[in-house]
């Protein structure tokens, strides 16, 4: 006993103690779900069942019944459209405003750490005003697209099905622009200004310096940035849930918001859990590319 | 004379691109003190002529929102202290060993901080009504939140960790110091900075935390702002004021600690994100 409090507080033991506790609860907390998750996908879920962990297998039932449904793929492709979309949106914003301050200037770095501020708001709140800003009748951003002369009628963003996905995309959009400028520019921090130099003396303009010298060196921090965006994207859930619902008719529906509709707003938890499942997979793929990708940073 | 001329444009067209993407914030601070016929002019007026300060009082009243905003507190400090409780030693075990083990289990760390949370809600609510935990609502999110968020403050804060250089606690392991003792006096207190600003990112999160409060929180008195925010926000609502008055309400908090502590959680974030 003496010998292992000895341990504990003067040892290896204080080491596993520190590391196993939290493991423990992340086990407890993130890995049973998630082992669970599966269990119920090859479940029956009522309200009944609801309580009790004896429910029957039905084997691939739920998920036969999921790629049955009518809304499934429309839903499917208006996650990729969602995911594709918003990425090479931040993406390129991002890249141009981390290269314009990377130029340095007096009070650039304050500058660039108030983009920021997008990053740290609620979600929540980031889409209630993006819903007020695309209000058909007397949003702003309709006032501003007539004004210059791009539309000449009002969209409807939020009820317009050709547009209520789109209305989402300009939000988060809006919400990714700042992780992957500040990422972006730590990137570019990285690189040598002799390279540059050397380049500038042989005569290399700026394009020919952006394709060889920044875009290369810039290879696994891009690819990071990607896959962080991937995940990021993939967890985005507060914008459809403040601007559009996943409406109207499904429009702007993507399978992150749809898993949580099918539990709680239709209480099909087998469903849910079955779209979860499958998104799970999406998201692991993701985070393997990133992992991998920071592996190699730290290593180069 | 050129080069102090280019700072200028460049500086002013940075000042631009700052305040065009900006903007959506200053829109709601503005449309919140507006009447509700000057909310909805034609064209909308960028500067408000009759600024209706009351809206705030009457939104505070009418909706509630001290009590809203007491339990995202509550919520977000609970979250925040078991995750610093249990997530500074795991982190300091991390980046003081380097073998298989650490590299697994940093892993499996990043893999569960990728989990979306509107994915893991089916589960975790189910799992949590069997074992009764949905009586204690706000219990029950804290858990989930730690759950979540943990693995992103470990990696922020192991990055800390390995920046304390590790023969200061070798020096007071030799001079007599226990294990416990150098964790506590030479390695915790050197880390303490890093480790504030992680907490404060983790809090600034959990108080804005919506799919697990709106999924497990049924007792309307027991729900953080943020879904108080989203049952402010009907299909057809025209009350545009007085949501953007809620949610200035809501958000300023946050922006002020982000204002004074701009600094240290730009550095803060990017360390961690990218390594």
């Amino acid at each position: 006993m003496r010998k292992l409090l000895l341990s504990v507080s003067d040892g290896r033991g204080f080491d596993i103690g520190l590391v196993s506790v939290p493991l423990a609860f992340l086990f407890a907390m993130a890995g049973l779900p998630l082992i669970y998750n599966i269990v119920m996908s090859f479940q029956e879920v009522d309200m009944f069942s609801l309580g009790t962990f004896a429910r029957p297998f039905v084997g691939f039932k739920n998920y036969i019944t999921l790629f049955s449904l009518p809304e499934t793929w429309p839903i499917l492709r208006n996650t990729a459209v969602f995911v594709i979309a918003s990425i090479a949106g931040q993406f390129t914003i991002g890249f141009a405003l981390a290269l314009f301050f990377w130029t340095g200037f007096p009070g650039s770095s304050w500058l660039r750490g108030l983009f920021l501020v997008s990053w740290v708001m609620p979600g929540l709140v980031v889409g209630a005003i993006w819903n007020w800003i695309l209000s058909g009748d007397f949003g702003v951003l309709n006032y501003i697209l007539r004004e210059v002369g791009l539309v000449s009628g009002n969209i409807f963003w939020r009820s317009d099905p050709d547009f209520s996905l789109w209305a989402v995309v300009i939000a988060n959009i809006w919400l990714g622009i700042s992780f992957n400028m500040i990422l972006l520019s730590v990137g570019l921090s990285a690189i040598s200004r002799d390279l540059y130099e050397a380049a500038e003396l042989d005569g290399a303009n700026v394009v020919q310096r952006f394709f060889t010298i920044t875009l290369p060196m810039m290879r696994s921090t891009i690819g990071a940035i990607i896959a962080l965006g991937l995940i990021f994207t993939l967890q985005q859930f507060d914008l459809f849930a403040a601007i559009t619902a996943g409406g109207p008719n499904n429009s702007s529906n993507v399978a992150q918001y749809w898993a949580w509709d099918m539990s709680f707003r239709q209480y099909d938890f087998a469903q849910g859990a079955t779209i979860s499942v499958i998104m799970i997979v999406f998201v692991m793929i993701a985070s393997v590319v990133y992992v991998r990708s920071t592996r190699h940073e730290v290593r180069g | 004379m050129s080069f102090a001329l280019r700072d200028k444009v460049m500086l002013l067209v940075a000042v631009l691109l700052a305040a065009i993407y900006l903007f959506p914030l200053y829109w709601m601070y503005v449309t919140a003190i507006k009447t509700g016929s000057a909310m909805f002019a034609s064209p909308p007026s960028f500067w408000p002529s009759d600024p209706q300060w009351g809206i705030y009082g009457f939104v505070w009243e009418s909706r509630n929102v001290g009590r809203y905003l007491w339990n995202s507190l509550v919520i977000a400090s609970g979250a925040v202290s078991l995750i610093v409780v249990l997530g500074t030693g795991c982190a300091y075990v991390l980046a003081r060993y380097r073998n298989v083990w650490v590299d697994i289990g940093l892993f499996l760390i990043l893999m569960l901080q990728v989990l979306p949370a509107s994915l893991m809600i089916t589960p975790i609510f189910v799992g949590f009504s069997q074992l009764g935990l949905l009586d204690y609502p706000r219990v029950a999110v804290v858990l989930a939140i730690a759950a979540k968020s943990m693995p992103f403050f470990v990696v922020l804060v192991r990055a800390t960790f390995m920046s304390v250089p590790m023969e200061l606690e070798e020096a007071a392991l030799v001079d007599g110091n226990s294990r416990f003792g150098a964790f506590f006096h030479i390695v915790l207190p050197l880390a303490r900075n890093g480790i504030l600003v992680s907490a404060i990112l983790i809090f600034m999160q959990a108080f804005g935390e919506f799919v697990y409060s709106k999924s497990m929180i049924q007792a309307i008195e027991y729900q953080p702002a943020s879904v108080g925010l989203n049952s402010f926000m009907g299909p057809n609502t025209n009350e545009w004021n007085n949501i953007m008055a809620y949610a200035a309400m809501y958000v300023t908090p946050i922006l002020a600690i982000f204002v004074l502590l701009q600094r240290r959680i730009v550095s803060g974030l990017t360390s961690g994100a990218l390594k």
